[in-house]
């Protein structure tokens, strides 16, 4: 066994299945029938499969990847919480780790309290903790708040702080999970700046978030897992473009969102998005023409169907939303939304959708697609505004 | 280990705060419930319920004494036991030494022991002038104990981490263990003890629990050393009880974030 660098993380053929349990633990006489050979329930999944990776003292990688794909799995056995079926998995010198929002938090401690409770769970001493708590508390915005309970805290706030503490340990590798995502833009950009000041003084980072704005701004390498596999590695832009190319082609059209969208009425069966020839496409220039074909499935009658749908940029705000009423006749519809004109700029879109009654009151989302626009020169932002310049008449100056 | 000392400290605080936020009398809770079992036990054993053949002589002082030395073990099991079920979100995503949290558990209800110790040991002293050399024995017999309830409180913290059995087994064992230790009686002055052998020796050696009762009811209560043979019993059994849950601890660790 070979030791690591501080700072150097390794995964040779790492292997790590998980269980499905409808509870969780077990009671004895679960684990007696178990011993008489009685197995139920679903096969175990693999949540990393044979995953071999190489992180070098400094650099910054940003996984990506769909729900269950192995993102967190991979953080949690690299923090040590979590152990290997087979393989190795090693991270050199101190792990300082984010996973999840207020976890090691004590709710009736003052967020002063738990920075005293986070720096002990990372082995610093009183005093090691009393150096950074001024800095700590100034980073974290927090002000008066910070001397009362964090079960008083929003989730904004919990981020403030549980960002802060970890942003001020002495990490030579930092796992941070898609936390960051829940605080305010400014806080965020806050928070970007001090992971790149870390990553400037020597700091690994790995980052799993689902967005990848984040991603593409801090890491210069990604990867992708998809089935507890690395589907790509390599270079940020390259394996961003390879997770979207990823999520459209994967189901046809769009992966499904809900689980079990077979016990509602209706429900959006697929989404496709095409050019303007019928063609599939994930990937658009601005002015081209889109045209996206919704498959709807009805199940039973309905009083008064309706298709709502939303664009959205990378950060998940609405771009666009509308909904339509539905003629339904029999089990279902293929509908074509003709877009003449895409007005939007470069950058990561999703398409959401779902088929529901006009009155529903929390519709949820049936399917999703994701596409990506190409950048243009010389343009900047969501949506395509661009004129023609003229020069217009010269304007006098009264004297 | 003592780079973790002040994480150690700041575990002890945590679970001070969380068992009883938001009471009144928040941690004088610790005290109360084993001050009303105090005084329940010796309404019931000492004034209404005499059990006959045992010495009646400052019989609650007699009673208190092994009783302070019950509920220290078997709250610590009791509360132990689901410590790190109610700590999971801690253990499932944070790395940390994980035996601190049932051993957090086990230092507060030490605490509590002491603060009663501290109550009970002075009017012994004064009523039954048990002052003796004696007394230097006390923190070995306490330290002893600590060890065997810090041992099997790390054993069954990880036991009912796997097995959701665990602690109703425990709390269901505890009544009828209490009545199998020397408490309110002597197993020795027992009527018709004499007849039954067998049951003297259950009640004194093989309940590992009674020979900490009788040493420390020997040193505050008689002022008198233990026999070599309590002294011998309780490091054995602190020191195996120690050893053998921090192994089954280890052993059992690694997949606490995934059973939780």
């Amino acid at each position: 066994m070979s030791a690591v660098l501080p700072g150097e993380i390794e995964l040779e053929h790492a292997s790590r299945a998980f269980r499905v349990r409808g509870e969780r633990g077990a009671t004895l006489k679960e684990v007696v029938l178990r011993r008489r050979g009685r197995r139920g329930g679903p096969p175990p999944v693999r949540a990393l499969d044979d995953v071999t990776l190489h992180v070098a003292p400094g650099e910054t990688l940003g996984i990506v990847g769909r729900n269950g794909a192995g993102k967190s799995s991979i953080l949690r056995v690299l923090a040590g919480i979590v152990p290997l079926d087979s393989g190795r998995a090693e991270c050199g010198g101190e792990v300082v780790t984010l996973l999840e929002l207020g976890a090691g938090f004590g709710r009736d401690f003052t967020g002063r309290e738990n920075i005293y409770l986070n720096g002990a769970l990372h082995g610093l001493s009183r005093a090691q903790v009393e150096a950074r708590m001024e800095e700590i508390v100034a980073f974290s915005e927090l002000g008066d708040f910070v001397d009362v309970p964090v079960r008083t805290y929003s989730s904004g706030m919990l981020v403030r702080l549980g960002f802060s503490i970890a942003a001020h340990l002495d990490a030579d590798v930092m796992l941070i999970d898609e936390v960051l995502a829940v605080g305010d833009e400014a806080f965020q950009r806050k928070c970007l700046t001090r992971i790149s000041e870390r990553i400037e003084a020597g700091v690994t980072l790995v980052l799993v978030s689902h967005a990848p704005g984040a991603i593409e701004r801090v890491c210069e390498r990604v990867v992708v897992l998809d089935g507890g596999r690395v589907a790509f590695d390599g270079p940020a832009p390259e394996a961003l473009l390879h997770y979207h190319r990823m999520l459209g082609t994967e189901h046809g059209a769009g992966a499904a969102l809900r689980a079990g969208p077979a016990d509602r009425v209706l429900a959006v069966t697929e989404v496709e998005l095409q050019d303007g020839d019928g063609r599939t496409r994930h990937v658009f220039h601005s002015g081209e023409a889109m045209r996206v074909v919704f498959t709807v499935l009805a199940r039973g009658p309905s009083a008064s169907p309706q298709l709502a749908l939303e664009f959205r940029d990378q950060r998940g705000n609405p771009v666009f939303n509308t909904s339509r009423t539905l003629e339904l006749d029999g089990a279902g519809a293929q509908l074509v939304l003709e877009i003449p004109h895409l007005a939007l700029l470069g950058g990561d879109y999703d398409l959401v959708c779902s088929a529901h009654e006009a009155d529903d009151p929390d519709p949820g989302i049936d399917r999703l697609a994701g596409f990506s626009v190409a950048d243009e020169p010389g343009v900047r932002g969501v949506a395509d505004l661009r004129g023609t310049w003229t020069a217009a008449e010269p304007v006098r100056v009264a004297t | 280990m003592l780079r973790y000392r002040f994480l150690f400290e700041q575990m002890v605080r945590r679970e001070l705060r969380q068992r009883y936020k938001g009471s009144a009398l928040g941690v004088l809770w610790y005290l109360v419930n084993p001050l009303a079992l105090m005084a329940a036990y010796g309404l019931m054993f000492g004034v209404l319920l005499k059990v006959p053949g045992t010495r009646t002589e400052d019989y609650l002082l007699f009673l208190f004494v092994g009783l302070i030395v019950w509920l220290f073990f078997s709250q610590s099991l009791l509360s132990a036991s689901g410590s790190l079920l109610e700590q999971s979100s801690l253990v499932a995503r944070v790395r940390f030494p994980r035996e601190t949290v049932p051993a957090s558990v086990v230092v507060v209800q030490l605490v509590t022991f002491l603060v009663l110790l501290a109550l009970v040991l002075p009017v012994a002293l004064i009523v039954r002038g048990s002052l003796s050399p004696a007394l230097l024995l006390l923190p070995v017999i306490v330290a002893c104990l600590f060890a065997l309830a810090l041992g099997l409180a790390l054993a069954v913290a990880i036991g009912h981490a796997y097995f959701r059995d665990v602690q109703p087994i425990l709390a269901a064992a505890m009544v009828p263990w209490f009545f199998l230790t020397p408490i309110f009686y002597e197993p020795s002055k027992l009527p018709g003890i004499d007849r039954h052998q067998w049951a003297e020796t259950l009640l004194t050696w093989v309940n590992p629990v009674a020979p900490f009762v009788q040493g420390v009811r020997d040193i505050v209560y008689d002022g008198r050393a233990p026999s070599a043979g309590v002294m011998a019993y309780v490091l054995v059994a602190g020191a195996i009880g120690l050893v053998a849950g921090q192994l089954l601890f280890r052993r059992a660790e690694g997949e606490l974030a995934v059973v939780l």
